[in-house]
Order: C-alpha cells, then sequence, then structure tokens
C-alpha cells in the first residue's frame, strides 16, 4: 500500500479521466468526487479504473434517460451534476447506477455547498440521506441492486442512519501501488513532450 | 484592533475599482508587495505569537555538507525545517528545473522529526520530485547557491572583513531556490483550509515560513563555514548586511495556471486588495503623523527602485519611468497641500493617475496601504477559502446567456478564428509535469491542451445555449452538453467572485505569462522582479525583514521596499 495525499488523487484522476477523452468539466466533477471517497476511507482507485475501463469500451451511459442493467448510468462521472440536475428541477429520478458510492459523494459534496437535501433509495429502503450540510447513511447496508431513486428530501427530522463524519485528522489515503501506478500511467498520457521553444518556460 | 473601532476615518462603502479595469495582464504584472502580502503576514504572524527560533541539530562539516534541523514555535506549535546539504560539481548547479542535484534540500516538518524520520528524508529529499515523501511534510523545497555571492562573503568573512555591500544588494541573497513544493504534492501533506486553530491555515504560509527559515539558514550556514575557514580572524555577517539578504528564486510557468485553476482564492486575494485601496482611498484626514509616513514611503520607494536593476529592456525602461515618476511626485509642490486636505490620498492618486505609468500607480497602491495595518487585520482572514466544486443551481438559460454576455464581453469581443488568437497553447510537459507553453503552429501536442482558452470556450457555450429554451436549467443545459460544464462553472463563479477570471486571451500572441507570475508573486511579497523572459523571472523574497532575532524590535513589521545604504 501507498499513502498518497488528497491533491495527488484529485490530479491524477482528473488527468487519466481526460487521458479517455472526457470533457474537462466532467473529468474535474470525477476528480471531485474521488477525492471526497478518499477522505471519507471509501474504496475508490478500483472503482475509477473500471469507470475509465467500462467508459472507453462504451459499456457505461452518460445519459440520464437511456441507461438499462448492461449499461448502467455512470455515477463516477455524472453524479454531481444529476444532483445539480434533480435540485435544480426538483425531479426525482430513478435509474440503473454504477457504482453508487459516486452518487453518495455527490449528494455529501452539493449538501456541503448548496445545503440541498437529497435522498437515496434502492427498491425497498432508504441508503443514504442529506440534511443540514451532513451526510446521513446506512454504511453496512448490503446493496443487492444497480437500480436506484434519488430525489429531492423534504423531512425535517432526521432518519435512523449513522451520520458520516468528516475525517479531523491528517487524512493521508492508503491505496494499492499496482492500481495506483495504473492510474499514473492514465494520467501521464495528457503529457506532451516539450519542444525546444517552450523549454525557456522553465528557466533554462 | 477591530477596524470599527479605528481611528482612522475611513469608508467601507467607498467603491472597489471595477474587475474591467483591475482584471487586466498589464495592471496584473504591475503589482507590488503590500502589507498583504503572505511574506508579510507571515512575518506579522512571527511576532504577534512571540515565535523562537533554534537550531537544534547541526551536523553541517567543514566543507558544508550535512545535515539541521531548525526548530520554530510558538506557545501552540512546532514546525522544523530539514535541511541537507549537499556537495556537487559546478557544472551540475542549474536553475533548471530538469535538474536533479542541488546544493541544500529542505523540508518543513510538523513537529520535530524521529531519527527513523530523518533516515528516510535522507534518501528522498535529495531526489525531490522522484522520492515519496511523508505525510507530516508540510513542504518540499532546494536551493543552490549564489556561488560568487556565497563566496565573496564567506572569504570575507573569514579574514575578519564585512563583504562588498553593493555586490550583496546587486545579487541579494546568498542562495536560491529552484522550487518550494505544498499542499499534497509528491505525498506530502495536503493544506487543510478548514484547521482554523493552525497558523498555517493562510494562504502560503507553509511555503513563506520554508523559505524564510532557509534565509536564516544561509546566512547561519556562511556565518559557520567562515569560523571554520578563518578561526578566530572570523566575524559574524553584519546586522544591517543580513537583513538586505533575502532567498533568490527562479520562477517559470509551473506557477501561472494557478491564477487560472483558483478562480475563488484569486477573487479573495484581488477583492482583499482592492479593498485595502479603497479603504484608504476613503480615508478624510491624515495625521501629520501619516503624512510624513506616505512623504517618506514615496522616498523610500524611490530609493528602492534606484537599487532595482535588470537586464530585461523591457522592465529596464519600466523601473526607469517609475523612478522618474517618484521623484516627481515626491517634488511635486502640491503634494503637501493635497495630504493635508480633505481625502488626502484619494487626491493624491486622481492628481497623479493621468500623469503615471501602471507601475507606478500600484506602488503608490503599496504606499498608501503601508501605514495602516489597523484596517487589513480582517482582510487578512479573508484571503484563503475553499474552491466550489458544484455548479451553484438555479441558473436558467437566458440568466446564464446573461452572464456571458455581462461578464465576458472582453472574451467575445476577441475573433478567435484569427491565427494570433491561437497562438499559444497551454500543456503539462512531459519531462517535469510541469505547465508549459507551446506554439500552435510549431509544437505538437494541441490536442491536449489545458483548458485556458477561455474566450473560445466562451463563444462556444454562448452559441449552443442560443439553441436552447430560455426557461431550462443550467443543470441540464449541461447534461445535453458536456462540453460547456467547465465554462458554465467559470462564468458562474465570476458572477459571484468578480475578480475571479483575468479579462485577457491567455492563448493569443500578446500574452506575457510574466504578468501572470509577477502577479502571484507580488501576492507572495516578493521583490526586485528581474524577468529572463517572458516566461520566466528571477525574485527575492524576505529582503529587508527582520531576522529571528530582531523579530521583536521596534518596527519589526515595517520591511517595504528593501534599501541597504551605501551600497
Amino acid at each position: 500500500m501507498l499513502n498518497v495525499s488528497l491533491n495527488e488523487i484529485y490530479s491524477e484522476t482528473y488527468k487519466a479521466y481526460r487521458s479517455i477523452g472526457i470533457e474537462w468539466g466532467i473529468a474535474k466533477d470525477g476528480a471531485n468526487l474521488s477525492r471526497w471517497l478518499a477522505e471519507h476511507n471509501f474504496y475508490f482507485l478500483g472503482s475509477i479504473l473500471k469507470n475509465a475501463d467500462l467508459y472507453k469500451t462504451g459499456k457505461i451511459s452518460l445519459s440520464l434517460k437511456k441507461n438499462t442493467f448492461k449499461k448502467p448510468f455512470s455515477a463516477a462521472l455524472m453524479g454531481l451534476l444529476l444532483v445539480e440536475y434533480i435540485s435544480s428541477d426538483n425531479v426525482k429520478w430513478q435509474g440503473y447506477v454504477y457504482d453508487y458510492k459516486f452518487l453518495i459523494a455527490s449528494m455529501a459534496i452539493i449538501a456541503k455547498e448548496q445545503n440541498i437535501n437529497l435522498i437515496l433509495k434502492d427498491n425497498k429502503t432508504t441508503i443514504a440521506y442529506t440534511l443540514e450540510k451532513n451526510i446521513f447513511l446506512q454504511k453496512d447496508k448490503i446493496i443487492n441492486t444497480n437500480y436506484f431513486y434519488l430525489e429531492p428530501f423534504h423531512l425535517k427530522e432526521k432518519l435512523s442512519l449513522n451520520h458520516l463524519e468528516t475525517l479531523k485528522a491528517l487524512p493521508v489515503p492508503k491505496v494499492n501501488k499496482n492500481c495506483w501506478e495504473r492510474l499514473k500511467l492514465m494520467a501521464f498520457e495528457t503529457y506532451v513532450p516539450e519542444s525546444e521553444t517552450s523549454k525557456t518556460g522553465a528557466g533554462y | 484592533m477591530n477596524i470599527y473601532q479605528s481611528k482612522i476615518n475611513f469608508n467601507d462603502d467607498f467603491p472597489l475599482r471595477h474587475p474591467a479595469d483591475v482584471m487586466k495582464l498589464d495592471r496584473l504584472g504591475s503589482f507590488h508587495q503590500t502589507r498583504l502580502s503572505f511574506s508579510r503576514q507571515l512575518i506579522d504572524e512571527l511576532i504577534s505569537n512571540n515565535w523562537k527560533t533554534e537550531i537544534i541539530k547541526w551536523n553541517i562539516n567543514s566543507i558544508g555538507t550535512g545535515n539541521a534541523v531548525i526548530k520554530i514555535s510558538s506557545k501552540q506549535r512546532i514546525y522544523s525545517l530539514v535541511v541537507f546539504c549537499h556537495q556537487i560539481n559546478d557544472d551540475e548547479r542549474s536553475d533548471r528545473v530538469i535538474a536533479e542535484k542541488w546544493d541544500m534540500t529542505f523540508s518543513l516538518f510538523l513537529g520535530i522529526p524521529s531519527k527513523e524520520e530523518l533516515d528516510e528524508m535522507s534518501k528522498n529529499l535529495k531526489i525531490q520530485e522522484l522520492g515519496r515523501h511523508l505525510p507530516k511534510q508540510l513542504t518540499l523545497s532546494r536551493a543552490n547557491k549564489s556561488v560568487r555571492v556565497f563566496n565573496s562573503v564567506l572569504n570575507n568573512l573569514s579574514e575578519g572583513k564585512q563583504p562588498d555591500k553593493k555586490m550583496i544588494n546587486n545579487i541579494g541573497y546568498l542562495v536560491r531556490t529552484t522550487a518550494v513544493y505544498g499542499n499534497g504534492k509528491f505525498g506530502i501533506a495536503d493544506y487543510l483550509p478548514e484547521t482554523n486553530d493552525n497558523p498555517l491555515n493562510k494562504p502560503f504560509q507553509a511555503e513563506m515560513l520554508t523559505v524564510y527559515l532557509i534565509r536564516y539558514f544561509s546566512i547561519e550556514l556562511v556565518n559557520y563555514l567562515a569560523k571554520e575557514k578563518g578561526k578566530d580572524k572570523s566575524i559574524t555577517l553584519s546586522n544591517e548586511i543580513s537583513k538586505h539578504v533575502g532567498v533568490g528564486n527562479a520562477t517559470g510557468l509551473g506557477m501561472a495556471p494557478f491564477l487560472i485553476n483558483h478562480q475563488k482564492l484569486i477573487h479573495k486575494w484581488i477583492q482583499a486588495r482592492e479593498t485595502a485601496i479603497s479603504r484608504v482611498l476613503s480615508i478624510k484626514k491624515l495625521s501629520t503623523y501619516n503624512q510624513t509616513k506616505i512623504f517618506n514611503l514615496i522616498e523610500r520607494a524611490y530609493l528602492y527602485t534606484t537599487q532595482w536593476n535588470v537586464d530585461d529592456v523591457i522592465q529596464s525602461k519600466r523601473i526607469n519611468v517609475l523612478r522618474k515618476e517618484l521623484k516627481d511626485i515626491s517634488n511635486n509642490e502640491s503634494l503637501n497641500d493635497i495630504l493635508n486636505n480633505d481625502y488626502p490620498l484619494q487626491n493624491v492618486y486622481l492628481h497623479f493617475v493621468n500623469k503615471i505609468s501602471i507601475e507606478t500607480q500600484e506602488i503608490l497602491n503599496s504606499i498608501f496601504i503601508e501605514p495602516f495595518p489597523e484596517l487589513l487585520d480582517d482582510l487578512t482572514n479573508e484571503m484563503g477559502t475553499d474552491e466550489q466544486n458544484t455548479v451553484a443551481i438555479g441558473y436558467k438559460v437566458n440568466e446564464l446567456i446573461k452572464i456571458i454576455k455581462d461578464k465576458y464581453s472582453w472574451a467575445l469581443k476577441i475573433d478567435i478564428k484569427k491565427p494570433d488568437e491561437n497562438f499559444y497553447f497551454w500543456y503539462t510537459s512531459q519531462a517535469k509535469l510541469e505547465p508549459r507553453l507551446g506554439a500552435t503552429q510549431i509544437d505538437h501536442g494541441k490536442e491536449k491542451e489545458l483548458p485556458f482558452d477561455i474566450p473560445k470556450q466562451v463563444q462556444n457555450a454562448l452559441k449552443i445555449l442560443t439553441k436552447l429554451p430560455d426557461d431550462m436549467t443550467g443543470a441540464e443545459a449541461m447534461i445535453l452538453h458536456p462540453e460547456i460544464r467547465n465554462i458554465i462553472k467559470r462564468a458562474i463563479i465570476n458572477e459571484n467572485f468578480p475578480f475571479s477570471e483575468i479579462q485577457n486571451n491567455l492563448v493569443g500572441k500578446k500574452v506575457r505569462p510574466i504578468d501572470l507570475l509577477r502577479c502571484k508573486l507580488s501576492f507572495f511579497g516578493a521583490t526586485k522582479y528581474d524577468p529572463k523572459s517572458n516566461l520566466w523571472t528571477r525574485i527575492t523574497l524576505f529582503q529587508g525583514a527582520p531576522l529571528p532575532h530582531q523579530l521583536q524590535e521596534e518596527n519589526a513589521t515595517e520591511w517595504l521596499f528593501p534599501y541597504l545604504v551605501n551600497a
């Protein structure tokens, strides 16, 4: 395992996403979600790599409407846009989702930044909700579906779920060294060999 | 002191300058150090909380290699600068960012490192970017000696003589850093702005503390080596000269994109500066004491410019103009009357603004702010922020179009089809993973460019938005067109944080990246900008600042415009 900083996670993730042709704004969103997951001790690195593979092979959807069991919606890439859409249009959304923990990260981020309350459910129960800038979730719930319901949350009282607290100490995420190297190799694809004319910028 | 209890009669409703005037590269590239600069804030912190500096480990030999640990502590906090000095050949010493060896490598450490941690750092610090570093390291840095100055000072001191003041002033430092990394780079600690009790929570305070301690180390090192060489005959560097020794820095494009990538933060910095200017311009009456201070600062600024000499033709001309204009202002017969009447600083500014260069206008702003620290306390606490990750909801397409037309009119006027407006592209270099500027018609890699072509993105977004229903939400528009998310986010941030966007085409032929560097460096508190091209500059940090043993002396906070008498 390797210690990495949150800044490195953000930076390498968005470059990796850029290397497979994902738009700048979306790549930055994906990087922010990764950083949030790392900061809150969620497994994230393998999920990013898997999302990137699925994106490259066309097996993941970026559409809110056109998603299926076999081609689910990419919460890792579009999660933030989805929560912004639900909040601004005040609509309920349901669909097949790949890796719902990125939805949790999206809910948490928009709750903190814009004080927006949302609730995430599977077909039977509540998985997570946001209230007063905090996120509450059933951390140990076993999810047997990839079909989810996400909507604005109007309840004024807390439900009986655990409160997820932000880590207070210096967060030092540990990652699998091989996965990290793979992410860095993807990021490397966005770099350009320096030309002679531009080398002067390095104080040559 | 709370500003509202201040005896200074300023008006907080006095208008700020317009972003369209301020956020132009020619003005940003004319900024000077102010009381708000981060190196000034650091010294204020060290003074107000009575920080103590102590060398707790000194394993340096007579040829200057080895390691040292310098502890700096307040009642609440302890940090240490870990230093490794290496022996390198003259031909290996380079300011180039691709250099692989340095005279000295450093890290600011949280607390005091254990033996195991020092051992780990001894392996990794010397290889800098190629190493993996500890989460308790707050910064990572390296420096080379200015060999000519260092050796001359060493030889003189060892023979019992003070060095030539002219040489000290011309160079300004004993060592020159080539990078000071912070905020999570290469495995070091992330910057955590939410920890309010941390004295380093304000922007770049960890980096500034690192450089300040490097400066102290460089003086201690030369004194030590002089003693080793000259024994009883040797002396130490005088307080006067020591105080004029700063730390050099060679800065290239690596730091330029920061101003584009951190919109809210840049807004905070510029807004704080502009608010400070507006507050002092709104002062109705100046005491005789403060009138004298303003006079003295104009004179001091003039003296500073007489010792600011560079080879760069453009900057040299600007300094000559600055020098002449400061002298003219200082000698102007009406200055005394204006300062003695109502709204003195505003009227000084209005009296001269149309007759002086932007460089002089901005040095006047630094002068005007300087005597009034009590008006700035709240502003220094407002210069940090978290960047926003989500796009503010509630905007409809017609509102986004209005924002673009209002806030980005400068970008809509640019003919992005002209080759000169696409002359450059920004990219990340493979060699050092740092930003560089490529020529579109010459260099490869345009397809991997960084998104700094703001006018092009703005114009494309406007085309897309005008084809969508007016009442569609911004979120839905971005779902349909993810390619506009980056610029829509920027535009909405700019709507709420008006100093967050530089209003020039950063890929156009006329762009001078050196202006971006100078703006950021002015917020660091750099002096003696010495451009080596349009792409990189040398500067000096902490020149004139009090040394650790001088921090509690009278007027220790006042070190704007360093000047060495008889140099």
